[in-house]
Protein backbone atom coordinates (compact mmCIF):
# COMPACT_ATOMS: atom_id res chain seq x y z
CA UNK A 1 0.00 0.00 0.00
CA UNK A 2 3.08 2.18 0.76
CA UNK A 3 4.79 1.45 -2.46
CA UNK A 4 1.49 2.64 -4.37
CA UNK A 5 0.88 5.45 -2.28
CA UNK A 6 4.41 6.56 -3.21
CA UNK A 7 4.08 5.18 -7.02
CA UNK A 8 1.14 7.57 -6.99
CA UNK A 9 2.49 10.85 -5.91
CA UNK A 10 5.41 10.60 -7.82
CA UNK A 11 3.52 9.86 -11.08
CA UNK A 12 1.52 12.90 -10.23
CA UNK A 13 4.35 15.58 -9.40
CA UNK A 14 6.53 14.11 -12.38
CA UNK A 15 2.94 13.55 -14.88
CA UNK A 16 2.63 17.71 -14.22
CA UNK A 17 5.86 18.80 -15.26
CA UNK A 18 5.51 16.31 -18.57
CA UNK A 19 1.86 17.97 -18.83
CA UNK A 20 3.47 21.30 -19.11
CA UNK A 21 6.34 20.69 -21.77
CA UNK A 22 3.35 18.83 -23.27
CA UNK A 23 1.30 21.72 -23.37
CA UNK A 24 3.93 23.83 -24.56
CA UNK A 25 4.55 21.61 -27.46
CA UNK A 26 0.86 21.51 -28.26
CA UNK A 27 0.75 25.74 -28.48
CA UNK A 28 3.30 25.76 -31.11
CA UNK A 29 1.99 23.03 -33.15
CA UNK A 30 -1.89 25.05 -33.05
CA UNK A 31 -0.18 28.19 -33.42
CA UNK A 32 2.45 27.78 -35.87
CA UNK A 33 1.54 23.64 -37.12
CA UNK A 34 5.16 22.58 -36.31
CA UNK A 35 6.65 20.36 -33.67
CA UNK A 36 9.64 22.52 -31.97
CA UNK A 37 11.82 20.35 -30.88
CA UNK A 38 14.25 22.89 -29.84
CA UNK A 39 11.37 23.61 -26.81
CA UNK A 40 13.15 22.20 -23.97
CA UNK A 41 16.39 24.38 -25.31
CA UNK A 42 14.54 27.33 -24.75
CA UNK A 43 13.51 26.36 -21.25
CA UNK A 44 17.35 25.60 -20.12
CA UNK A 45 18.60 28.82 -21.56
CA UNK A 46 16.16 30.70 -19.78
CA UNK A 47 16.69 28.77 -16.06
CA UNK A 48 20.20 29.49 -16.48
CA UNK A 49 19.17 33.59 -16.87
CA UNK A 50 17.30 32.90 -13.75
CA UNK A 51 19.72 31.19 -12.26
CA UNK A 52 21.92 33.77 -12.96
CA UNK A 53 19.48 36.44 -11.32
CA UNK A 54 19.11 34.48 -8.32
CA UNK A 55 23.05 33.80 -7.50
CA UNK A 56 23.81 37.19 -8.27
CA UNK A 57 21.41 38.18 -5.40
CA UNK A 58 18.06 38.81 -6.63
CA UNK A 59 15.17 37.39 -5.30
CA UNK A 60 13.78 34.13 -6.10
CA UNK A 61 10.32 35.59 -7.60
CA UNK A 62 12.04 38.37 -9.86
CA UNK A 63 14.05 35.85 -11.49
CA UNK A 64 10.79 33.80 -12.03
CA UNK A 65 9.55 36.14 -14.22
CA UNK A 66 12.49 37.26 -15.58
CA UNK A 67 12.86 33.74 -16.44
CA UNK A 68 9.07 33.65 -18.24
CA UNK A 69 9.88 36.94 -20.22
CA UNK A 70 13.18 36.19 -21.71
CA UNK A 71 11.56 32.37 -22.32
CA UNK A 72 9.24 34.78 -24.29
CA UNK A 73 11.26 37.03 -25.69
CA UNK A 74 13.61 33.69 -27.20
CA UNK A 75 10.67 32.34 -28.68
CA UNK A 76 10.04 35.19 -30.27
CA UNK A 77 13.40 35.92 -32.16
CA UNK A 78 13.86 32.15 -33.27
CA UNK A 79 10.57 33.01 -34.67
CA UNK A 80 11.51 35.77 -36.52
CA UNK A 81 15.01 35.25 -37.68
CA UNK A 82 14.81 31.33 -38.40
CA UNK A 83 11.23 30.10 -38.84
CA UNK A 84 9.99 33.05 -40.58
CA UNK A 85 12.59 33.43 -43.26
CA UNK A 86 12.35 29.56 -43.83
CA UNK A 87 8.86 29.03 -44.11
CA UNK A 88 9.13 32.21 -46.84
CA UNK A 89 11.46 30.36 -48.74
CA UNK A 90 8.76 28.28 -51.01
CA UNK A 91 10.56 28.48 -53.89
CA UNK A 92 13.91 26.94 -53.06
CA UNK A 93 14.72 23.78 -54.82
CA UNK A 94 15.33 22.26 -51.23
CA UNK A 95 11.37 22.91 -50.36
CA UNK A 96 10.31 21.59 -53.89
CA UNK A 97 8.06 18.62 -52.00
CA UNK A 98 5.19 19.29 -49.80
CA UNK A 99 6.88 16.69 -47.12
CA UNK A 100 10.40 18.43 -47.70
CA UNK A 101 8.47 21.73 -46.71
CA UNK A 102 7.17 20.28 -43.53
CA UNK A 103 10.08 18.72 -41.92
CA UNK A 104 12.32 21.77 -42.70
CA UNK A 105 11.32 23.77 -39.77
CA UNK A 106 11.34 20.52 -37.43
CA UNK A 107 15.01 20.17 -38.46
CA UNK A 108 15.73 23.69 -37.82
CA UNK A 109 14.15 23.14 -34.86
CA UNK A 110 16.59 20.29 -33.80
CA UNK A 111 19.44 22.90 -34.80
CA UNK A 112 18.49 25.45 -33.04
CA UNK A 113 18.57 22.99 -30.24
CA UNK A 114 21.79 21.92 -30.45
CA UNK A 115 23.32 25.75 -31.11
CA UNK A 116 21.28 26.72 -27.73
CA UNK A 117 22.81 23.73 -25.42
CA UNK A 118 26.17 24.60 -27.25
CA UNK A 119 26.09 28.31 -26.32
CA UNK A 120 24.83 27.81 -22.95
CA UNK A 121 27.74 25.64 -22.09
CA UNK A 122 30.01 28.57 -23.33
CA UNK A 123 28.35 31.43 -21.19
CA UNK A 124 27.48 28.80 -18.18
CA UNK A 125 30.08 26.23 -18.32
CA UNK A 126 28.94 22.91 -19.15
CA UNK A 127 28.97 21.48 -15.44
CA UNK A 128 25.59 21.07 -13.13
CA UNK A 129 24.23 23.45 -10.90
CA UNK A 130 21.79 22.99 -8.20
CA UNK A 131 18.92 25.33 -8.91
CA UNK A 132 16.23 26.78 -5.90
CA UNK A 133 12.35 25.75 -4.87
CA UNK A 134 10.28 28.09 -4.07
CA UNK A 135 8.10 26.09 -1.40
CA UNK A 136 9.68 23.32 0.83
CA UNK A 137 10.70 20.18 -0.50
CA UNK A 138 10.01 17.45 2.46
CA UNK A 139 7.27 14.90 1.58
CA UNK A 140 3.83 14.78 3.04
CA UNK A 141 3.63 12.41 5.81
CA UNK A 142 0.52 10.04 5.72
CA UNK A 143 0.10 7.48 8.61
CA UNK A 144 3.37 7.60 9.52
CA UNK A 145 5.25 7.55 6.23
CA UNK A 146 6.73 9.79 4.17
CA UNK A 147 5.61 10.31 0.93
CA UNK A 148 7.76 11.34 -2.06
CA UNK A 149 5.14 14.32 -2.63
CA UNK A 150 6.31 17.65 -1.35
CA UNK A 151 4.93 20.94 -1.07
CA UNK A 152 6.14 21.89 -3.72
CA UNK A 153 4.65 18.82 -5.69
CA UNK A 154 1.41 21.16 -4.91
CA UNK A 155 3.05 24.11 -6.45
CA UNK A 156 3.55 22.40 -9.77
CA UNK A 157 0.51 20.87 -9.42
CA UNK A 158 -1.35 24.10 -9.57
CA UNK A 159 0.45 25.62 -11.57
CA UNK A 160 -0.48 23.20 -14.07
CA UNK A 161 -3.39 23.25 -13.84
CA UNK A 162 -3.95 26.94 -14.36
CA UNK A 163 -1.45 26.67 -16.95
CA UNK A 164 -3.99 23.58 -19.04
CA UNK A 165 -7.36 26.23 -17.71
CA UNK A 166 -5.89 29.57 -19.34
CA UNK A 167 -4.41 27.61 -22.74
CA UNK A 168 -7.81 26.47 -23.13
CA UNK A 169 -9.99 29.23 -22.45
CA UNK A 170 -7.26 31.05 -24.44
CA UNK A 171 -7.40 28.84 -27.83
CA UNK A 172 -11.28 28.50 -27.80
CA UNK A 173 -12.62 31.74 -26.48
CA UNK A 174 -10.02 34.45 -27.14
CA UNK A 175 -10.52 36.33 -31.33
CA UNK A 176 -6.09 35.96 -31.15
CA UNK A 177 -6.57 32.30 -30.30
CA UNK A 178 -9.01 31.50 -33.14
CA UNK A 179 -6.49 33.41 -35.38
CA UNK A 180 -4.03 31.18 -33.81
CA UNK A 181 -6.03 28.15 -34.93
CA UNK A 182 -6.83 29.33 -38.28
CA UNK A 183 -3.16 30.37 -39.06
CA UNK A 184 -1.90 26.74 -38.41
CA UNK A 185 -4.30 24.86 -40.28
CA UNK A 186 -5.06 27.26 -43.45
CA UNK A 187 -2.88 30.10 -43.49
CA UNK A 188 -3.95 31.30 -47.28
CA UNK A 189 -7.91 31.20 -45.96
CA UNK A 190 -6.17 33.23 -42.37
CA UNK A 191 -4.57 35.49 -44.03
CA UNK A 192 -7.78 36.32 -46.65
CA UNK A 193 -9.34 36.87 -43.92
CA UNK A 194 -6.96 39.40 -42.33
CA UNK A 195 -5.27 37.81 -39.83
CA UNK A 196 -1.65 38.61 -39.92
CA UNK A 197 -0.23 35.32 -39.88
CA UNK A 198 3.47 36.32 -39.32
CA UNK A 199 2.68 37.99 -36.02
CA UNK A 200 0.10 35.31 -35.14
CA UNK A 201 3.00 33.19 -35.24
CA UNK A 202 5.51 34.93 -33.41
CA UNK A 203 2.82 35.32 -30.68
CA UNK A 204 2.30 31.42 -31.02
CA UNK A 205 6.15 31.17 -29.98
CA UNK A 206 6.14 33.80 -27.31
CA UNK A 207 3.44 31.85 -25.58
CA UNK A 208 4.38 28.58 -25.85
CA UNK A 209 8.31 29.75 -25.18
CA UNK A 210 7.20 31.38 -21.87
CA UNK A 211 4.78 27.90 -21.11
CA UNK A 212 8.43 26.08 -21.37
CA UNK A 213 10.53 28.42 -19.59
CA UNK A 214 7.80 27.35 -16.74
CA UNK A 215 8.41 23.66 -17.46
CA UNK A 216 12.34 24.46 -16.37
CA UNK A 217 11.71 26.16 -13.31
CA UNK A 218 9.87 23.83 -12.10
CA UNK A 219 11.34 20.63 -13.52
CA UNK A 220 15.35 21.87 -12.47
CA UNK A 221 15.05 22.61 -8.35
CA UNK A 222 15.04 18.20 -8.78
CA UNK A 223 17.02 17.38 -11.71
CA UNK A 224 19.25 20.03 -10.95
CA UNK A 225 20.70 22.16 -14.16
CA UNK A 226 23.08 22.11 -17.36
CA UNK A 227 22.93 22.44 -21.00
CA UNK A 228 21.85 18.62 -21.16
CA UNK A 229 19.51 18.21 -18.68
CA UNK A 230 16.12 18.79 -20.07
CA UNK A 231 16.87 16.67 -22.79
CA UNK A 232 15.26 13.01 -21.34
CA UNK A 233 12.03 15.82 -20.43
CA UNK A 234 11.74 16.56 -24.15
CA UNK A 235 11.56 13.01 -24.90
CA UNK A 236 8.97 11.75 -22.60
CA UNK A 237 7.01 15.73 -22.94
CA UNK A 238 6.83 15.00 -26.64
CA UNK A 239 5.81 11.59 -26.16
CA UNK A 240 3.20 12.19 -24.01
CA UNK A 241 1.93 15.13 -27.04
CA UNK A 242 1.87 12.47 -29.17
CA UNK A 243 -0.35 9.86 -26.70
CA UNK A 244 -2.49 12.73 -26.14
CA UNK A 245 -3.26 13.96 -29.30
CA UNK A 246 -1.18 17.12 -30.80
CA UNK A 247 -3.65 19.58 -30.99
CA UNK A 248 -5.49 19.45 -28.07
CA UNK A 249 -4.23 21.14 -24.87
CA UNK A 250 -6.77 18.61 -22.41
CA UNK A 251 -5.60 15.98 -24.27
CA UNK A 252 -1.61 16.79 -23.96
CA UNK A 253 -1.84 17.94 -19.98
CA UNK A 254 -3.69 13.42 -19.81
CA UNK A 255 -0.66 12.08 -21.88
CA UNK A 256 1.87 13.80 -19.66
CA UNK A 257 0.12 12.33 -15.95
CA UNK A 258 -0.09 9.17 -18.47
CA UNK A 259 3.47 9.05 -19.07
CA UNK A 260 4.46 10.47 -15.37
CA UNK A 261 2.00 7.17 -13.88
CA UNK A 262 3.99 4.76 -15.99
CA UNK A 263 6.91 5.70 -15.21
CA UNK A 264 6.51 6.28 -11.59
CA UNK A 265 4.67 2.78 -11.33
CA UNK A 266 7.52 1.08 -13.69
CA UNK A 267 10.30 2.15 -11.41
CA UNK A 268 8.44 1.39 -8.05
CA UNK A 269 7.11 -1.86 -8.74
CA UNK A 270 9.77 -3.62 -11.46
CA UNK A 271 13.16 -1.87 -12.42
CA UNK A 272 14.34 1.75 -13.07
CA UNK A 273 16.18 0.46 -16.22
CA UNK A 274 12.80 -0.32 -17.61
CA UNK A 275 10.84 3.04 -17.66
CA UNK A 276 11.98 3.62 -21.88
CA UNK A 277 10.89 0.17 -22.67
CA UNK A 278 7.77 1.37 -21.23
CA UNK A 279 7.70 4.55 -22.32
CA UNK A 280 8.25 3.30 -25.50
CA UNK A 281 5.54 0.35 -25.08
CA UNK A 282 2.77 3.24 -24.10
CA UNK A 283 3.76 5.34 -27.31
CA UNK A 284 3.49 1.88 -29.87
CA UNK A 285 -0.04 0.98 -28.47
CA UNK A 286 -1.22 4.52 -28.60
CA UNK A 287 0.32 4.53 -32.21
CA UNK A 288 -1.38 1.37 -33.12
CA UNK A 289 -4.45 1.44 -31.51
CA UNK A 290 -5.45 4.97 -31.79
CA UNK A 291 -2.21 6.77 -33.97
CA UNK A 292 -3.99 10.76 -33.65
CA UNK A 293 -3.90 10.25 -30.19
CA UNK A 294 -6.58 9.90 -27.42
CA UNK A 295 -8.05 13.29 -27.66
CA UNK A 296 -6.48 14.40 -31.33
CA UNK A 297 -8.29 15.18 -34.01
CA UNK A 298 -8.60 13.75 -37.17
CA UNK A 299 -5.52 15.33 -39.72
CA UNK A 300 -3.91 16.49 -36.87
CA UNK A 301 -0.74 14.86 -37.32
CA UNK A 302 1.19 15.27 -40.60
CA UNK A 303 4.26 15.34 -39.88
CA UNK B 1 -13.68 51.45 -58.78
CA UNK B 2 -11.04 48.84 -59.39
CA UNK B 3 -8.98 49.49 -62.47
CA UNK B 4 -6.55 46.80 -64.07
CA UNK B 5 -3.96 47.64 -66.43
CA UNK B 6 -1.51 45.34 -68.79
CA UNK B 7 -1.45 42.96 -65.97
CA UNK B 8 1.53 39.71 -66.43
CA UNK B 9 1.56 37.21 -63.82
CA UNK B 10 4.04 34.26 -64.46
CA UNK B 11 4.84 30.63 -62.39
CA UNK B 12 8.27 30.46 -63.38
CA UNK B 13 8.67 30.45 -67.35
CA UNK B 14 4.94 29.56 -67.86
CA UNK B 15 2.56 33.18 -68.07
CA UNK B 16 -0.52 32.61 -66.84
CA UNK B 17 -1.83 36.49 -67.20
CA UNK B 18 -0.49 37.96 -70.37
CA UNK B 19 -1.24 41.65 -70.29
CA UNK B 20 -4.96 41.89 -69.21
CA UNK B 21 -6.71 45.05 -68.12
CA UNK B 22 -9.92 45.55 -67.49
CA UNK B 23 -12.32 46.88 -64.62
CA UNK B 24 -14.75 46.31 -61.95
CA UNK B 25 -17.48 48.67 -61.55
CA UNK B 26 -19.02 49.73 -58.81
CA UNK B 27 -22.23 48.20 -57.74
CA UNK B 28 -21.91 45.91 -60.38
CA UNK B 29 -21.63 42.28 -60.83
CA UNK B 30 -18.69 41.63 -63.72
CA UNK B 31 -18.07 38.62 -64.62
CA UNK B 32 -14.68 36.68 -65.84
CA UNK B 33 -15.50 33.59 -68.35
CA UNK B 34 -13.10 31.32 -70.02
CA UNK B 35 -11.96 27.84 -69.94
CA UNK B 36 -9.86 25.82 -67.83
CA UNK B 37 -6.37 27.43 -67.75
CA UNK B 38 -7.62 30.94 -68.95
CA UNK B 39 -5.71 31.95 -65.70
CA UNK B 40 -9.06 33.25 -64.78
CA UNK B 41 -8.53 32.36 -60.70
CA UNK B 42 -4.97 33.85 -61.08
CA UNK B 43 -6.17 36.80 -62.01
CA UNK B 44 -8.30 36.93 -58.49
CA UNK B 45 -4.99 35.21 -56.94
CA UNK B 46 -3.24 38.59 -58.11
CA UNK B 47 -5.47 40.96 -56.96
CA UNK B 48 -6.08 40.17 -53.51
CA UNK B 49 -2.08 39.85 -52.89
CA UNK B 50 -1.68 35.43 -52.92
CA UNK B 51 0.46 36.02 -56.25
CA UNK B 52 2.61 38.95 -57.11
CA UNK B 53 2.48 40.45 -60.65
CA UNK B 54 5.60 40.80 -62.61
CA UNK B 55 4.34 43.76 -64.33
CA UNK B 56 1.13 45.85 -64.50
CA UNK B 57 -0.75 48.02 -62.15
CA UNK B 58 -4.06 47.09 -60.56
CA UNK B 59 -5.28 49.87 -58.70
CA UNK B 60 -8.26 50.32 -55.93
CA UNK B 61 -10.08 53.59 -55.69
CA UNK B 62 -7.00 55.74 -57.21
CA UNK B 63 -4.67 53.65 -55.39
CA UNK B 64 -2.09 50.93 -56.09
CA UNK B 65 -2.28 47.95 -54.21
CA UNK B 66 0.45 45.75 -56.29
CA UNK B 67 2.97 44.50 -53.38
CA UNK B 68 0.38 44.64 -50.68
CA UNK B 69 -0.22 42.03 -48.63
CA UNK B 70 -3.84 39.65 -48.76
CA UNK B 71 -4.29 41.04 -45.28
CA UNK B 72 -3.93 44.21 -46.08
CA UNK B 73 -6.20 44.16 -48.88
CA UNK B 74 -8.69 42.44 -46.99
CA UNK B 75 -8.49 45.67 -44.64
CA UNK B 76 -8.68 48.08 -47.63
CA UNK B 77 -12.29 46.82 -48.87
CA UNK B 78 -11.33 43.73 -51.23
CA UNK B 79 -12.56 40.55 -49.69
CA UNK B 80 -11.50 37.08 -52.13
CA UNK B 81 -13.09 33.86 -51.86
CA UNK B 82 -10.96 31.51 -53.43
CA UNK B 83 -11.38 28.06 -55.63
CA UNK B 84 -12.92 25.54 -53.89
CA UNK B 85 -15.14 26.10 -50.74
CA UNK B 86 -12.12 27.52 -48.89
CA UNK B 87 -12.77 26.80 -45.02
CA UNK B 88 -11.21 25.65 -42.52
CA UNK B 89 -12.93 22.46 -41.90
CA UNK B 90 -11.43 21.54 -38.43
CA UNK B 91 -13.03 25.24 -37.32
CA UNK B 92 -16.86 25.37 -36.54
CA UNK B 93 -19.08 27.85 -38.68
CA UNK B 94 -19.05 30.01 -36.09
CA UNK B 95 -15.68 30.07 -35.34
CA UNK B 96 -15.15 30.04 -39.50
CA UNK B 97 -17.20 33.37 -40.20
CA UNK B 98 -16.05 35.19 -37.13
CA UNK B 99 -12.53 34.55 -38.05
CA UNK B 100 -13.58 37.07 -41.12
CA UNK B 101 -14.35 39.72 -38.53
CA UNK B 102 -11.02 39.43 -36.74
CA UNK B 103 -9.37 41.96 -37.94
CA UNK B 104 -12.37 44.71 -37.01
CA UNK B 105 -12.95 44.08 -33.38
CA UNK B 106 -10.68 47.21 -32.92
CA UNK B 107 -12.82 50.06 -34.41
CA UNK B 108 -15.94 48.38 -35.14
CA UNK B 109 -16.80 46.86 -32.01
CA UNK B 110 -20.47 47.24 -32.09
CA UNK B 111 -20.54 45.79 -35.43
CA UNK B 112 -19.15 42.64 -35.11
CA UNK B 113 -22.48 40.70 -33.80
CA UNK B 114 -24.75 42.62 -36.66
CA UNK B 115 -22.48 41.81 -39.36
CA UNK B 116 -22.09 38.10 -38.69
CA UNK B 117 -26.33 38.19 -37.53
CA UNK B 118 -26.33 39.25 -41.52
CA UNK B 119 -24.52 36.19 -42.90
CA UNK B 120 -26.83 33.72 -40.84
CA UNK B 121 -29.64 35.82 -42.39
CA UNK B 122 -28.65 35.61 -45.59
CA UNK B 123 -27.71 31.79 -45.11
CA UNK B 124 -30.35 30.88 -42.49
CA UNK B 125 -28.46 26.91 -42.62
CA UNK B 126 -25.28 27.82 -41.31
CA UNK B 127 -27.44 29.63 -38.42
CA UNK B 128 -28.73 25.20 -37.77
CA UNK B 129 -25.43 24.14 -37.93
CA UNK B 130 -23.19 27.17 -36.26
CA UNK B 131 -21.80 24.71 -33.81
CA UNK B 132 -21.22 21.97 -36.14
CA UNK B 133 -17.63 21.45 -37.35
CA UNK B 134 -17.01 23.27 -41.07
CA UNK B 135 -15.70 19.71 -42.25
CA UNK B 136 -19.04 18.29 -42.05
CA UNK B 137 -21.42 20.40 -44.25
CA UNK B 138 -22.44 19.80 -47.61
CA UNK B 139 -20.80 21.29 -50.53
CA UNK B 140 -23.02 24.02 -50.81
CA UNK B 141 -23.32 24.95 -47.14
CA UNK B 142 -19.51 25.10 -47.41
CA UNK B 143 -19.69 28.14 -50.37
CA UNK B 144 -22.08 30.04 -48.32
CA UNK B 145 -19.78 29.59 -45.35
CA UNK B 146 -16.68 30.52 -47.32
CA UNK B 147 -18.72 33.50 -48.69
CA UNK B 148 -20.43 34.57 -45.07
CA UNK B 149 -16.44 34.78 -43.88
CA UNK B 150 -15.91 36.78 -47.09
CA UNK B 151 -18.82 38.81 -46.79
CA UNK B 152 -18.55 39.46 -42.91
CA UNK B 153 -15.71 41.72 -43.15
CA UNK B 154 -18.17 44.20 -45.07
CA UNK B 155 -15.95 44.64 -48.19
CA UNK B 156 -16.61 47.24 -51.26
CA UNK B 157 -15.96 44.17 -53.82
CA UNK B 158 -15.64 40.44 -53.61
CA UNK B 159 -13.84 38.55 -55.35
CA UNK B 160 -15.84 35.59 -55.85
CA UNK B 161 -14.04 32.28 -57.18
CA UNK B 162 -15.78 30.08 -59.38
CA UNK B 163 -18.71 29.37 -56.89
CA UNK B 164 -20.59 26.77 -58.80
CA UNK B 165 -17.77 24.19 -58.74
CA UNK B 166 -18.55 20.91 -57.89
CA UNK B 167 -22.56 21.90 -56.55
CA UNK B 168 -25.71 21.05 -57.94
CA UNK B 169 -27.36 23.59 -60.58
CA UNK B 170 -29.95 24.02 -57.56
CA UNK B 171 -27.20 24.72 -54.82
CA UNK B 172 -25.71 26.90 -57.52
CA UNK B 173 -28.39 28.98 -58.64
CA UNK B 174 -29.62 29.58 -54.81
CA UNK B 175 -26.08 30.83 -54.60
CA UNK B 176 -25.86 32.90 -57.30
CA UNK B 177 -29.02 34.81 -56.31
CA UNK B 178 -28.10 35.35 -52.97
CA UNK B 179 -24.74 37.31 -54.45
CA UNK B 180 -27.47 38.90 -56.66
CA UNK B 181 -29.69 40.07 -53.92
CA UNK B 182 -26.63 41.26 -52.00
CA UNK B 183 -25.09 43.48 -54.55
CA UNK B 184 -28.19 45.13 -55.99
CA UNK B 185 -29.60 45.90 -52.09
CA UNK B 186 -26.55 47.27 -50.71
CA UNK B 187 -24.08 47.92 -53.37
CA UNK B 188 -21.78 45.50 -53.17
CA UNK B 189 -19.19 45.09 -56.36
CA UNK B 190 -18.84 41.94 -57.16
CA UNK B 191 -15.81 40.34 -59.60
CA UNK B 192 -17.61 36.84 -60.45
CA UNK B 193 -15.11 34.28 -61.93
CA UNK B 194 -17.03 31.59 -63.43
CA UNK B 195 -16.45 28.15 -65.65
CA UNK B 196 -20.42 27.84 -65.98
CA UNK B 197 -20.80 31.11 -68.43
CA UNK B 198 -24.06 30.76 -68.70
CA UNK B 199 -24.96 30.90 -65.28
CA UNK B 200 -22.37 33.81 -64.82
CA UNK B 201 -23.64 36.27 -67.73
CA UNK B 202 -27.38 35.21 -66.33
CA UNK B 203 -26.58 37.26 -63.25
CA UNK B 204 -23.88 39.86 -64.34
CA UNK B 205 -23.51 43.09 -65.77
CA UNK B 206 -20.96 43.14 -67.56
CA UNK B 207 -18.48 40.01 -68.62
CA UNK B 208 -14.72 39.51 -69.83
CA UNK B 209 -14.03 36.79 -71.31
CA UNK B 210 -10.21 35.29 -70.97
CA UNK B 211 -8.43 32.82 -72.95
CA UNK B 212 -5.11 31.73 -72.27
CA UNK B 213 -4.08 34.91 -70.15
CA UNK B 214 -5.67 37.42 -72.46
CA UNK B 215 -8.91 39.50 -72.60
CA UNK B 216 -10.57 38.32 -76.14
CA UNK B 217 -13.70 40.24 -75.45
CA UNK B 218 -14.74 42.79 -72.36
CA UNK B 219 -18.44 43.53 -73.18
CA UNK B 220 -22.06 43.98 -71.44
CA UNK B 221 -23.11 40.33 -70.37
CA UNK B 222 -26.41 40.47 -72.24
CA UNK B 223 -24.44 41.11 -75.51
CA UNK B 224 -21.57 38.66 -74.88
CA UNK B 225 -24.69 35.84 -74.05
CA UNK B 226 -26.06 36.73 -77.50
CA UNK B 227 -22.61 36.01 -79.28
CA UNK B 228 -23.06 32.50 -80.63
CA UNK B 229 -19.66 32.82 -82.84
CA UNK B 230 -17.61 33.80 -79.63
CA UNK B 231 -18.93 31.15 -77.25
CA UNK B 232 -18.75 28.06 -79.87
CA UNK B 233 -15.03 29.71 -80.32
CA UNK B 234 -13.80 30.12 -76.63
CA UNK B 235 -16.68 28.03 -74.31
CA UNK B 236 -17.59 25.43 -76.80
CA UNK B 237 -21.20 25.21 -76.64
Amino acid sequence: MNTFLAALSLGTSRGAIFALVALGLVIVWRGAGIVNFAQMGQAMFSTYIASTLITNGYSYWLAFFAALLSGAVLGALLDIFIMRPLSNKKQSELLSSESMRAAVPVIASLGILGALQALAGIIWAAEERGFPSPAKQEGFTVAGTVLPFTSFDVFVVSIVTVALILTTLFFTKTGIGLAMRATALNQEVAKLSGIRTNRTRTISWAISGAASSLAGLLITPTSNLSPNTLDLVLIVGFTAAVVGGLDSPVGAVLGGFILGMVISFVTFYDTPEDVFLAILAVLLAVLIIRPRGILGSKDARRV
Amino acid sequence: MLKIENLVTRFGSVVAIDGVSMQAQESKITTVIGANGAGKSTLLRTISGLEHPSSGSITWKGQSIIGKRPEDIVRLGIAHVPEGHAVISELSVEENISMGSLFRRRKFKSDITPAIDEMYELFPRLKERRKQLAGTLSGGERQMLAISRALVSRPQLLLLDEPSLGLAPLVVEQIIDSVNILCRSTGLSVLLVEQNANTALGVADHGVLLALGKVVADRPASELKADAKLRAAYLGY
